[in-house]
């Protein structure tokens, strides 16, 4: 049987259609269209200045909006050549540690949604307001913070708010260690998220998952460690589990908060007195440049004349992760509303591409379509 | 009567369904926002699902990207009367930022199905959103559904 969820439906936020094989309840495989928010950004961006095109790398995702403009402009920044003044190295740090902590109390909130637990997901949106607040005082703006440009950052950050973000942070660190402790130790929890959506080490690798879906299932990887900044003059630890399940990806998103309160105690500390934004001459040239997004590496290629954009590619991890999701999560999950909390488990953000997997429903085998051409490979009864 | 009563009714009891037709997310995150204990949409009586065969008011995000042009419309047709259709951020207004050469989104929103409101803004801040759900929902919900019997 197959049973077809969205593009709109109760359980997902964003459009998306899944295509789940069953028998009975139990999941056999499952399809996936992707397509329904397919805006052309990268054909938009080409002919026009960093400039205008800034605005649009902001509004990639609006989830994890602000590491899209930092990996965008610190690309341009390499194609030049040069760095950054370490204040605004600093400045940068202390927004994608505020942002990551917001992605992942959203990400952890829609998933005890899915899995019907109120009480965690009110919990998490409100320990998720006091953050966002943190980021208005920063940076100005909610959502899409418009705070980076080619040599350094927008604003300077003053005493005052450093301050209060600070205040912030004591009132979220006095709240929050109860609620990871909530999920690891409630038994119901446990029954609903343990075991279900498994993904070993191997299929994290074959899938390209990335992140903390990754981490969850052994994958040690974090592009912040390669980070000269992070490298340099931060103190903190990879977080990694080795269940690889929905409660390990739940738990290895609730330990990185922790970790990145850390780092932005440590960056408000040490902030260096100096300038925030330098100028920076860009010379014809290409570049690629990778960064730790709150759901793994996202990674821009950008090519230039100088002036005008030439060529631009965007990789956002979510799309390896959706993937790794449907092809390796999904075997043999027990129920369709196991199904869905594993979905939202992965953190997903719908990027734009298109796939097809086609499922022999008696023998329960998958194999590739490999383009309309071969179709003859296919038994097609 | 009965008409009465049932505009009563509905004035307090509004379902809301959520559709992205290609945003950035950033006004889905604000919308869900709303949901958190501080905005709390619940205390209003304004119940958030995804499903349009439910719903009273449908908030749309968004420019309309190429497979929603056929679908906005089949969407709209499964929502029962009466709907309202709140357009939610700059998007679906104007195309924003997507509205330019090369891109594949055809706004604005009431080129497919009448709108009743308009939040600005990219994105819009929850209270905007919380406001303008509470100045068109209720009231229009209840002379709407009057106007259909």
């Amino acid at each position: 049987m197959i049973i077809p969820i969205g593009p709109v439906h109760p359980a997902l936020k964003e459009p998306l259609r899944l295509k789940l094989h069953t028998i009975g309840e139990r999941v056999i495989d499952a399809e996936i269209d992707y397509g329904y928010v397919y805006r052309g950004i990268e054909k938009i961006m080409e002919g026009k200045t960093w400039q205008k095109s800034v605005y649009l790398a902001e509004r990639v995702c609006g989830i994890c909006s602000y590491i899209q403009t930092q990996t965008f402009t610190e690309t341009f920044e390499k194609i030049a050549g040069e760095e950054v003044p370490l204040r605004a190295q600093f400045l940068r740090v202390i927004t994608n540690e505020l942002d990551r902590i917001q992605s992942h109390l959203l990400a952890n909130s829609t998933y005890f949604k899915t899995i019907e637990h109120e009480t965690l997901f009110m919990y998490m949106l409100s320990m998720r307001e006091m953050i966002m607040d943190a980021i208005e005082l920063l940076t100005g703006n909610r959502v899409h913070m418009a705070w980076n440009v080619v040599g350094g950052v927008r604003l300077d950050a003053k005493e005052v708010h450093l301050k209060s973000i600070v205040d912030i942070l004591d009132k979220f660190e006095s709240q929050y260690p109860k609620y990871p402790q909530m999920f690891e130790n409630g038994p119901l929890l446990g029954l609903r998220s343990k075991e279900v959506g498994v993904m070993s080490k191997e299929d994290a690798i074959k899938a390209r998952a990335a992140g903390p879906i990754a981490r969850a299932s052994q994958v040690i990887g974090d592009l912040r460690i390669d980070k000269p900044v992070y490298r340099d003059h931060f103190d903190f630890k990879v977080i990694w589990r080795d269940e690889g399940d929905n409660f390990a990806r739940n738990m290895n998103r609730f330990d990185e908060v922790t970790e990145s309160i850390k780092i932005i105690r440590q960056a408000i500390e040490n902030l260096p007195e100096g300038n925030i934004r330098k100028k920076i001459d860009i010379p014809a040239g290409y570049a690629d440049n990778r960064n730790e997004a709150p759901r793994g590496e996202v990674a821009y290629m950008i090519e230039t004349n100088g002036n005008l954009i030439k060529n631009i590619s965007i990789r956002t991890p979510s799309i390896m992760n959706i993937d790794a999701c449907v092809k390796y999560m999904f075997k043999d999950v027990a129920t369709v509303a196991d199904a869905l909390a594993t979905y939202a488990s992965v953190d997903p953000c719908i990027a734009c591409t298109e796939r097809v997997v086609i499922v022999d429903e008696k023998s329960g085998k998958t194999c590739e379509f490999d383009g309309i051409w071969n179709v003859k490979s296919v038994d097609l009864k | 009567m009965l008409d009465t009563l049932k505009s009563i009714i509905r004035k307090s009891s509004i379902h809301m369904c959520l559709l992205n037709t290609g945003g950035c997310n950033g006004c889905d995150i604000e919308i869900i926002a709303l949901l958190s204990p501080r905005y709390d949409l619940e205390q209003y009586g304004i119940y958030f699902h995804n499903n349009p065969r439910e719903a009273d008011v449908i908030l749309v995000t968004g420019p309309v990207a190429e497979q929603w042009k056929e679908n906005l419309e089949r969407v709209y047709s499964k929502i029962p009367n009466p709907k309202i259709v709140i357009a939610v951020g700059a998007c679906c207004l104007s195309g924003h930022l997507y509205d330019q050469k090369g891109s594949s989104v055809y706004p604005p929103l009431d080129k497919f199905i009448p709108v009743d409101a308009s939040v600005p803004g990219c994105p819009p801040r929850p209270s905007e959103i919380l406001q303008t759900i509470l100045t068109v929902g209720p009231n229009a919900v209840a002379a709407k559904g009057r106007q259909k019997d």
